[in-house]
């Protein structure tokens, strides 16, 4: 399998190592809410028993800023920013998900792509 | 006239916490030595690596092995895989004494110190690679690869340990085994 000739191996592309989720909005009653707590909806996860392996997952909403800033591993700043958190429990019947963010999520990220992460793995 | 105490040094609380080095390590059910591990974050996320053994620090031992994934012989923490059903048998595999934690300790670069003269000569100390490090590399994945040239699919194995692990749509790891 491996030949004889030292070309090196191209670097392997890498695809998607996180679960797709939506910001839906904050934990609420019907009129106020509670922006310490966001309400995710994950794709593909419609029931609570479903919820388990997502608990204490972590989770990023990424987005892009106007100025670069540092970003760690890379030497060049880039224009790219994360608020990590991470799934708490459930909420309701249907597949969502808790999670609370280092700092709370901004409302302009609602119907926003969050990454749930698959770390810290239980299996 | 002068109060001298009785002790040199006020006398520590007993503290509750356990030091890192009186921890009990657990290793998950699901990851036994020769187990094909997916590394799902760090440098090599995405990876299919072999599990060989537990170290004292609860770390994982794994290593690619390098010819087929560019994972070297590397330290993890068992949060950060996905333990599959694959195995392999290592049990005839014998790893070299010095893998230890010790051995895999981060090192110290020199920092580029500033003194008179020679602040722009001093380069900055980038880490290589050391010699007994490929030397263990070869030697365990030469037992590695045995292992799996031996194995009924191995065609299947070279190919799997060597390809890279994503999630692609309509796939949901709570609904998937692994």
């Amino acid at each position: 399998m491996a030949e004889a000739t030292s070309t090196a191996n191209p670097p392997k592309k890498l695809g998607r190592l996180y679960c797709k989720a939506v910001f839906t909005g904050y934990k609420r009653g019907l009129r106020n809410q509670h922006e310490n707590t966001a309400l995710l909806k994950i794709d593909g996860v419609g029931s609570k028993s479903e919820t388990p392996f997502y608990y204490g997952k972590r989770c990023a909403y990424v987005y892009k800023a106007k100025r670069k800033t540092a970003c760690p591993g890379h030497d060049k700043a880039s224009r790219i920013r994360v608020i990590w958190g991470k799934i708490t429990r459930s909420h309701g019947n249907s597949g969502a998900v808790r999670a609370k963010f280092r700092k709370n999520l901004p409302s302009t990220a609602m119907g926003k792509r969050i990454r749930v992460m698959l770390y810290p793995s239980q299996i | 006239s002068r109060y001298y105490p009785t002790e040199d040094k006020p006398r520590k609380l007993r503290s509750r916490k356990t030091a890192f080095s009186k921890h009990k390590h657990s290793l998950r059910s699901s990851i036994t030595p020769g187990t094909v591990l997916i590394l799902v974050a760090g440098r090599h996320k995405g990876k299919r690596v072999v599990f060989l053994k537990q170290l004292d620090s609860g770390l994982l031992l794994v290593t690619g092995p390098f010819h087929l994934n560019g994972c070297p012989l590397r330290r993890i923490n068992q949060i950060y895989t996905i333990a599959t059903k694959t195995k392999l048998d290592i049990s005839g595999v014998k790893l070299p004494e010095r893998l230890n934690d010790k051995y895999f300790n981060r090192k110290q670069l020199k920092k580029p110190r500033h003194t008179e003269g020679e602040i722009f000569d001093t380069k900055k100390e980038v880490y290589t690679v050391s010699d007994e490090r490929k030397e263990d590399q070869v030697a365990v994945d030469k037992q590695i690869l045995d292992v799996i040239r031996k194995n009924k699919e191995k065609k299947l194995l070279f190919g799997y340990l060597g390809s890279m692990f994503s999630l692609g749509s309509r796939q949901y790891p709570h609904k998937m085994v692994f």
